[in-house]
């Protein structure tokens, strides 16, 4: 077996001091007084070869950097569009060997490609190996829905030495200790969840993101970005004009699922909406302030 | 020249130079002097964790440059601020760019144990990292022969210091030995993956005695090896590029001694006090960080009345009075005639009764210590998953005697298998969701419930029904448990005058049921554990929830612990199969995962024809129906008795815990054994209920 973590002479990977792709997307819309868009889709729906031209297809239109989902089947942090989603990518033959193709994607396209994953996937792929084809790939860094810093050790030292970004979440009901050990073992930025909850479109979202990033910020996060919940430009806005990053999961893959929820909408109508959303997104968040 | 003989000679030629200013007299002189050492020893050994020797390093003839470290004291205060247990400060000039000047400033900064790591070779040096206030030198025995080895060990030991003696072979480390060394340097990495091999370091240390400290001295980087050398067996660890090239030193030593910590506690004995949240490797908190806070208040309060004996009476007096404990044991006299006619083995059986409890299963111990704890949490709202229904109804039957709104997830195809418990839980007042997403199982139902608690995590508990999910479920649905095994203990010696039994069997499927009557006789060698899981159509059928067999359950995280998982080659979790829905489940307690790798608990499994076949045993031979999921422990009673007459027990006492009642499978036994007639099955059948296979 050979060992990837090493250097050509064969000794370990020490520390990676590349620096952070997220954090240089986030400099660069700070400087320009605008919050970024994150995107998320799982890869692999509805198959793998739409999944690729459908991450193209936000990059194009608007969003600055993508989660890459990778379709899980017990995902107990998600609502029923990424379930549908999900199950439907894992039907069509979804493999995490080639969600680094979906990754050289979106940084094909431009953006700045993000992975997240149930924590199950990426152990069973091997931690290293994940780390190693992943930055091979052009990746920035991961969201880990279901790892929290305190069980992160494999994963804080892999994505040292490869210097990929590691992304945790927090959520409103958090205590302050909790924000700072996430802030902390952070890297790239954290997530703030809008509210207590399963992913999904929400008709109204209330006042306790602003005072979660404001709390996170506190606690020492440098960038935050909020998700869970955010569908409308119009949400988009108003969450851009005080996070670092919107994030919008269920509304942009609602646009690739067929009215009955449960099945894919035709490909050339998906994409179509797909796109139109995108833009509507990014024209709500990029004009926040 | 090799490097090492290469950095010895210009460490020599070196001292030569310093020896021209200060004279070895005025070395000694400087030595006997300095400040009295600290003695190292006791900082490099201790129970509770893996004292970290982090290294004020610039570089290394292998890797090059690593770190300026501009400010060698600044560097050894984080590190000493991270947790370190002592500092080793390289003083080679030449390839690892240190000095005596690095460590004069460290030894003012600090005031933990400082190691001088150097290519020792003289009385001289000895003398002078004595003399700059060292606690601890490095030796390396492939630089030195037996005579200079004992010589210098002898010296630094006579100025009562520590000596680390670094060995890469056994052969050094037999020499190390003989020279007297206490302290020795291991290096267990494997050249060709680089990553600690823990059988090279048991290779390696395997003899050494308890009294030498054993310090892994190569390849630590990160959380990873500190990990992994611990649970090899070493007690200390030195690290240098990890801590000395990372953005936050602190940080990153105090990571270091987190997971050393960590390891230490995971493996602390007795085992039948042990708290988590580890278990060995296994256990955990693999959840999303909404739970956290609701984690943490069940922990402290669960931890709150643990210690209030008030909590204790009340929850006693209601399983006296309201369950109906203590449960029976009971004598199976013409079932262990069935087991000597099979297996020769002359055995005395005992039931312990759990199925005489309220709802007819064990699971209302659990469900009982929960709910009192929603009570002192001040939550309304109780949620719970179910896969044959016992803990649900259960559940319901807590939340119904105390005021507590309840609401059951359960997969519809268990919803289907159990159609009776469904009705009987909605007749106590819970809404019962039967949850058609995913595989419609109790893995399902456990998904919807988690999804549930992190939206309404505020008002509602989630009061799990097995040793699975996060910390601090697994050790607390224990201790609601461990009555049943206290009790057949106390009741096997007061009824029946017998001080032990040879083996106790209980059916596993997350868990709760064998924890519960296992965990008084952990500590006790001579009682022979055995664990069976749900067997299905046999572990080559692919139809089964068999964890632990080889070639089935792989190490995960699944819903909120890490333990063996029955997954796909892509981290999937597979479809699992058994006619007994309470078995019916992808992955197993954190702790049952434990004692399989240490070997405490023999885990097997029986098959459905095997569990149903043991189900009518019992029923015939004592009048006593047992549920289809403890038909697996009665079936396994059998391949238990084998056993032991294998390991030679003529005559053996054995407690089969009867986990529940059989009334809620007669339907499914009924068409399992003809005893309906057709049209009804037929029945059964069109109204989908009581079907005994998966869709």
């Amino acid at each position: 077996m050979t060992n990837t973590a090493t250097t050509p002479s064969g000794q370990p990977l020490g520390i990676s001091h590349k620096p952070s792709q997220t954090e240089a997307m986030f400099a660069k819309f700070k400087a320009a007084n605008k919050p970024a868009f994150i995107g998320y889709l799982p890869y692999g729906f509805p198959n793998p070869d739409v999944s690729l031209e459908a991450l193209k297809t936000m990059v194009e239109h608007g969003v600055d950097a993508v989660e890459i989902g990778l379709p899980y089947s017990d995902p107990v942090m998600d609502g029923p569009v990424i379930q549908a989603a999900s199950s439907i990518a894992l039907k069509n033959g979804e493999t995490i060997k080639r969600v680094f193709e979906a990754v050289e994607t979106v940084a094909n396209a431009g953006g700045v490609p993000l992975v997240m994953s149930y924590w199950n996937l990426i152990y069973h792929y091997g931690v290293e190996r994940f780390a190693t084809d992943f930055e091979n790939a052009g990746g920035a860094g991961l969201i880990t829905p279901d790892l929290i810093p305190d069980e992160a050790g494999e994963w804080i030292e892999a994505s040292d030495r490869h210097g990929l970004d590691r992304v945790f979440l927090v959520s409103p009901d958090s205590a302050d200790e909790r924000l700072e050990t996430v802030a902390k073992n952070a890297r790239g930025f954290v997530y703030a969840a809008a509210r207590m909850g399963v992913t999904g479109e929400r008709a109204h979202l209330d006042a306790s993101p602003e005072v979660l990033v404001e709390r996170t910020r506190k606690a020492g996060a440098e960038n935050v970005c909020v998700g869970i919940g955010v569908s409308t430009a119009e949400q988009g806005a108003k969450v851009g004009s005080y996070a670092d990053g919107v994030i919008v999961g269920s509304a942009l893959v609602h646009t690739l699922l067929a009215d009955d929820n449960r099945t894919a909408r035709d490909t050339a109508e998906g994409l179509k909406l797909l796109a139109a959303k995108s833009e509507e997104l990014a024209e709500g968040i990029h004009n926040a302030r | 020249m090799s490097v090492l003989d290469e950095l010895v000679a210009g460490a020599l030629e070196d001292q030569h130079t310093r020896e021209r200013t200060v004279s070895l007299e005025e070395v000694k002189q400087a030595a006997l002097a300095a400040p009295a050492p600290i003695d190292a020893m006791r900082w490099l050994k201790r129970a509770d964790g893996i004292p970290v020797i982090a290294e004020i390093k610039r570089a290394s003839p292998s890797k090059g440059h690593l770190s300026d470290i501009p400010d060698p004291a600044a560097l050894a205060r984080e590190y000493e601020q991270g947790g370190a247990s002592a500092i080793s400060v390289l003083t080679e000039g030449r390839r690892f760019l240190g000095s005596l000047d690095d460590f004069d400033k460290v030894r003012a900064a600090v005031h933990i144990p400082l190691l001088r790591k150097d290519f020792i070779i003289t009385d001289y040096q000895v003398y002078e990292a004595r003399a700059h206030g060292a606690d601890l030198v490095l030796l390396i025995v492939a630089a030195l022969d037996d005579e200079k080895l004992k010589h210098l060990l002898d010296l630094a030991h006579e100025l009562k210091m520590t000596v680390l003696v670094e060995a890469h072979t056994r052969e050094e480390i037999e020499r190390a030995r003989k020279a007297g060394a206490k302290v020795i340097g291991i290096n267990a990495r494997n050249l060709k993956n680089l990553r600690v091999d823990v059988n090279k370091y048991n290779e390696l240390a395997a003899d050494l005695p308890d009294d030498v400290i054993k310090v892994a001295e190569s390849g630590v980087f990160g959380a990873v090896e500190v990990e992994d050398y611990g649970r090899a067996g070493a007690d200390a660890v030195l690290v240098g590029e990890g801590v000395a090239t990372a953005d936050d030193h602190e940080l990153a030593v105090e990571r270091l001694v987190k997971a050393g910590a960590q390891v230490k506690a995971s493996e602390s004995t007795p085992l039948s006090e042990h708290q988590g949240p580890y278990w060995g490797q296994f256990g955990g908190r693999y959840v999303p960080e909404a739970l956290i806070t609701a984690l943490d208040e069940l922990e402290r309060v669960y931890n709150e009345a643990k210690a209030d004996p008030e909590f204790h009476k009340e929850f006693m007096t209601l399983q006296q009075r309201y369950v109906g404990r203590p449960s029976p044991l009971t004598e199976a006299p013409r079932f262990a005639q069935l087991i000597k006619d099979k297996t020769g083995l002359d055995a005395r059986i005992f039931l312990k009764r759990e199925d005489l409890n309220h709802t007819g299963a064990h699971k209302i111990n659990n469900a009982l210590g929960q709910a009192l704890l929603v009570k002192r949490m001040g939550k309304t709202r109780v949620i719970a998953e179910t896969g044959a229904g016992q803990h649900g109804v259960a559940t319901a039957t807590v939340c119904a005697m105390m005021g507590l709104k309840c609401r059951i997830y359960m997969g519809q195809i268990d919803a289907r298998r159990q159609a009776l418990n469904v009705a009987r839980m909605r007749m106590l007042g819970a809404e019962v969701v039967e949850v058609t997403l995913g595989d419609r199982i109790l893995k399902d139902a456990i998904n919807e419930a988690l999804r549930d608690w992190v939206t309404n995590v505020k008002d509602t508990h989630y009061l799990l029904g097995t040793v699975a999910g996060p910390h601090p479920f697994p050790a607390m649905v224990r201790d609601f448990q461990k009555i049943i095994g206290e009790e057949a203990k106390q009741q096997l010696q007061d009824w029946y005058g017998i001080d032990h039994p040879d083996a106790v069997c209980a059916c596993v499927g997350g868990g709760s049921n064998a924890i519960g009557v296992m965990n008084a006789f952990l500590d006790d060698e001579r009682v022979n554990l055995y664990g069976y899981e749900a067997g299905g159509n046999g572990p080559e059928s692919g139809k089964h929830a068999i964890r632990f067999a080889p070639g089935t359950g792989q190490l995960g995280m699944f819903q909120g612990a890490k333990s063996y998982l029955l997954e796909t080659d892509e981290g999937q979790t597979l479809d699992t199969y058994s006619i007994s829905a309470g078995l019916d489940y992808a992955s197993v307690g954190p702790e049952h995962a434990w004692l399989k790798d240490i070997g405490r608990v023999n885990y097997s499994w029986a098959t459905d024809e095997e569990a149903m076949n043991a189900f009518r045993d019992l029923s015939q031979t004592e009048g006593i129906i047992p549920a289809i999921e403890s038909s697996h422990a009665v079936a396994g009673a059998y391949k238990a008795a084998a056993d032991l007459k294998a390991k030679g027990y003529d005559k053996a006492v054995m407690i089969i815990n009867i986990s529940g009642r059989g009334d809620k499978d007669m339907a499914t036994a009924g068409k399992w054994f003809g005893y309906l007639t057709d049209d009804q099955a037929k029945a059964l059948e069109v109204t989908g209920a009581h079907g005994n296979t998966v869709a």
